[in-house]
C-alpha cells in the first residue's frame, strides 16, 4: 500500500465524504436512546449527527444543522430532548426532526413553509438487531445483505447467553491518538502483532498471574502455531477468532485477576448455584471475536469500539462499554471491570505503535508499507460463500478491507441528504 | 488467584465488593461539603504525604508510591463524575493487585506506551484536608499535571480526592480519584499515572 493513503489530507477529505458516506456506517445502539425524546450526538465521518427517538418512538438520524445558517442545534452529546432550539435566531426542531417554529417568519413572506426547513436526514436508516446503521448512498444494498457473512458472527456475540440482551449504557473510554484512522481497522484483523506490541502485557501477566493466563496463547514464537484464525467476510469486514483458544475450556478460569473477582464469583454461586454461575461466568469475561464491520464498527471483547476519525493524521476510538440485560448484577460489575482491562493494558501500546507508524510514513521517499503475509503462502481457504481464511497471522483482513475500500473510493456515488 | 508483593506478602483482593462501592459512589456529597479541618498536625502530616506522592510520581519511583497506599486501596479515574463503577466502565479502577499489575507492566522494558516515558510535573493547589470519618482524613487538591513526551507539551487538569487511614504508625492513601476536567472526552496517552 502506498503510504499517502494515511498521510495525504486530500484522500482524507475524500474518505469522509465516499468511505463515511458511501456504505453503512454504524451510528450507535438502539438501548443508548432508549426512551422517546433521547438522543446522541455522533459523527458521519465529519459531519454532525443527531441520534434521536423522537416521540413516537421512531429512530431518526439527522444532520446536526441548523437549516438556516447551519449552526449545530444539538450541542450536548447525549441527552433527551422533545425540541431542539437554535441558539444563534431560535428555530426550533422536534426530536423528529420537524421544523416547528422560526421566528419572524412573517419577514420571509407568503410562500414560507416551516416543512421546508427540516433538519436534513440520512437518507438510509436501518438496524439489526439493536445496532444502528446510515448512510447517504440510496443505492445501497439492504443493510442484511451488506453485513453478509458478518451477521451470523454478530448473531453469535449477542446471543453468547440465552435470553440476555447487549445494554450500552455504561459510558465509554474514548482514546485520541495521533495517527491515520485505518491504522485501528488495520490493527483490528492483525493477529501477528499481540506477541510483540502486547510483549508488555504478557510479560507481566506471566510474572505475576502465572503462564497459562489470558492471551498467553498469542505469546508462541511461531505466530500461527495455535488453533485461531482469521477471515475475511467480504465487503471489507473482517475477523479473528480467539475462541478456539481462549474460550476452548474456560475463558472465566484462565481470566487474570479483575478487582472483585473472587467476591463477586462466590456471592453468584451461593445464589444460582455451580452449574449456572459456570456459564455465566463466561459472559463476565470478553467473547474471543474481534469482529470488524467496515468501515468504523470493531466488536472486540464485550465492548462495541467506534473509530471516529478527526483528521488524516489523528483519530479517536471510542470504546462502548455493555451490559447484559437479565442475568445477575455480579456478571455486569465484573463485566464493567474486564472491559477496563484491556484498554489500560493492550490498547495503550497499540496506540503508541500506531504514532510510531505515522511517524515513519512520514518520510516521502519510502512509499511503500507490505502487506503481503500469506500472500504467496497457499495456505488460504475460500468456502461456498466466498469468506477467505487464513492463519491467524495472515494479512488477509487488509487485502481484503482495501479492496472496498478501493470499490467505494472510486465508484460512481450519488450521496444525498433528505 | 492471589498474588504476592514484592516482600511475599500476599496481597489483599477481598475489599472490592458492593460496600466499598457504595462507599466509592456516597463520597460525591462529601466532595462537594467537605467537613471540619482536622487538628493542625495531622493536617499536616496529609499535606507532606500528597506532596510526596506528587514528588514520586514526577520522579518516576512507582514502587515507592505504591507504598504510600494502604494495604486495601483504590486508584479511580471516572470517566462520568458522581457514577458508581459498577455501572459503568472508568478509565482506570484499580485495587491493589491491579495496580500493581499496572506498575509491573511498566517495568517489563516492553511497555511502549511509555518508551520513552512521559515525563510529568505536576502542580497542587487549593488543598482542603478535612475529618471524613472516625480514624479517617480526606482532602480534595486541584491539580495541573504538565507532560512532555516526544516532542509534544500536554496540560492535564482536574482535581483529586484522597482519603487517608492509619497503617501502621503512618497515614496511608486509601483512595485516589482522579477528576480530570475533560474526564468524558478523549485522552492521550495517559499510560503513566495521574
Amino acid at each position: 500500500m502506498h503510504r499517502s493513503l494515511y498521510t495525504d489530507p486530500a484522500i482524507f477529505a475524500e474518505e469522509m465524504v465516499r468511505i463515511f458516506g458511501g456504505t453503512w456506517v454504524y451510528l450507535g445502539h438502539e438501548s443508548e436512546i432508549a426512551r422517546p425524546n433521547d438522543f446522541v450526538a455522533r459523527k458521519l465521518g465529519l459531519r454532525p449527527i443527531i441520534i434521536t427517538r423522537d416521540g413516537g418512538g421512531k429512530i431518526n438520524a439527522l444532520m446536526n444543522r441548523c437549516t438556516h445558517r447551519g449552526a449545530t442545534v444539538c450541542r450536548l452529546r447525549e441527552g433527551s430532548a422533545r425540541y431542539f432550539t437554535c441558539g444563534y435566531h431560535g428555530w426550533t426542531y422536534s426530536s423528529s426532526g420537524k421544523c416547528v417554529s422560526v421566528p419572524g417568519s412573517d419577514a420571509y413572506g407568503p410562500d414560507f413553509k416551516l416543512e421546508h426547513y427540516n433538519l436534513a436526514r440520512i437518507p438510509r436508516l436501518e438496524t439489526y438487531r439493536g445496532l444502528i446503521f446510515g448512510t447517504l448512498n440510496r443505492a445501497a444494498p439492504a443493510l442484511t445483505q451488506h453485513l453478509g457473512a458478518a451477521r451470523p458472527l454478530i448473531d453469535q456475540w449477542l446471543d453468547r447467553y440465552p435470553g440476555a440482551e447487549i445494554v450500552v449504557r455504561s459510558s465509554a473510554q474514548r482514546m485520541v491518538m495521533a495517527a491515520n484512522w485505518k491504522m485501528v481497522y488495520d490493527n483490528a484483523g492483525d493477529g501477528y502483532h499481540p506477541a510483540f506490541s502486547h510483549r508488555s502485557l504478557l510479560a507481566m501477566t506471566a510474572r505475576r498471574h502465572g503462564s497459562d493466563r489470558d492471551m498467553s496463547y498469542f505469546g508462541t514464537a511461531e505466530p500461527d502455531d495455535c488453533a485461531m484464525y482469521t477471515q475475511a467476510l467480504g465487503g471489507g469486514h473482517t475477523f479473528i477468532d480467539q475462541r478456539p483458544e481462549m474460550h476452548a475450556e474456560s475463558a472465566w478460569k484462565r481470566q487474570r485477576p479483575q478487582p472483585g473477582r473472587e467476591n463477586y464469583e462466590e456471592q453468584l454461586r451461593e445464589r444460582v448455584g455451580d452449574e449456572e454461575a459456570n456459564r455465566l461466568l463466561e459472559v463476565a469475561v470478553g467473547s474471543g471475536m474481534n469482529l470488524n464491520i467496515f468501515p468504523n464498527l470493531l466488536i472486540i471483547g464485550n465492548q462495541i469500539q467506534v473509530v471516529e476519525p478527526i483528521a488524516v493524521d489523528r483519530v479517536q476510538v471510542t470504546w462502548y462499554a455493555t451490559t447484559l440485560s437479565g442475568v445477575p448484577d455480579e456478571i455486569n460489575v465484573l463485566r464493567m471491570r474486564t472491559q477496563e482491562d484491556f484498554p489500560n493494558f493492550g490498547e495503550v501500546d497499540d496506540c503508541a505503535n500506531f504514532e510510531a507508524c505515522q511517524q515513519g510514513l512520514a518520510i516521502p521517499e519510502l512509499e511503500w508499507i507490505d502487506i503481503s503475509r500469506h500472500l504467496h503462502t497457499g495456505v488460504e481457504r475460500t468456502d461456498a460463500q466466498g469468506v477467505v481464511t487464513g492463519p491467524v497471522s495472515d494479512d488477509l483482513h487488509l487485502r481484503a478491507y482495501y479492496k472496498e475500500w478501493k470499490r467505494l473510493m472510486s465508484a460512481e456515488l450519488n450521496l444525498t441528504v433528505e | 488467584m492471589a498474588t504476592k508483593d514484592d516482600s511475599g506478602a500476599l496481597e489483599p483482593y477481598r475489599y472490592v465488593n458492593d460496600a466499598l462501592y457504595e462507599r466509592l459512589t456516597a463520597l460525591e456529597s462529601m466532595w462537594k461539603n467537605p467537613g471540619e479541618p482536622p487538628a493542625r498536625e495531622l493536617g499536616e502530616a496529609c499535606e507532606r504525604l500528597i506532596k510526596r506522592e506528587a514528588r514520586l510520581l514526577d520522579d518516576g519511583e512507582f514502587e515507592r508510591w505504591l507504598e504510600l497506599f494502604s494495604r486495601e486501596c483504590i486508584y479511580w479515574i471516572p470517566v462520568r463524575r458522581g457514577n458508581d463503577p459498577r455501572r459503568e466502565i472508568t478509565g482506570e479502577f484499580h485495587d491493589r493487585r491491579r495496580l500493581r499489575d499496572r506498575v509491573a507492566r511498566l517495568r517489563t522494558g516492553s511497555a511502549y506506551s511509555q518508551i520513552p516515558p512521559t515525563r510529568t510535573c505536576r502542580l497542587l493547589s487549593n488543598l482542603e484536608i478535612f475529618t471524613s470519618r472516625t480514624d479517617e482524613l480526606a482532602a480534595r487538591a486541584n491539580f495541573v499535571i504538565q507532560t512532555y513526551r516526544l516532542g509534544v507539551h500536554r496540560a492535564l487538569a482536574g482535581w483529586c480526592g484522597y482519603l487517608f487511614v492509619p497503617e501502621q504508625g503512618a497515614w496511608k492513601i486509601a483512595l485516589k480519584q482522579i477528576n480530570l476536567l475533560d474526564c468524558d472526552e478523549g485522552q492521550e496517552n495517559n499510560s503513566f499515572f495521574l
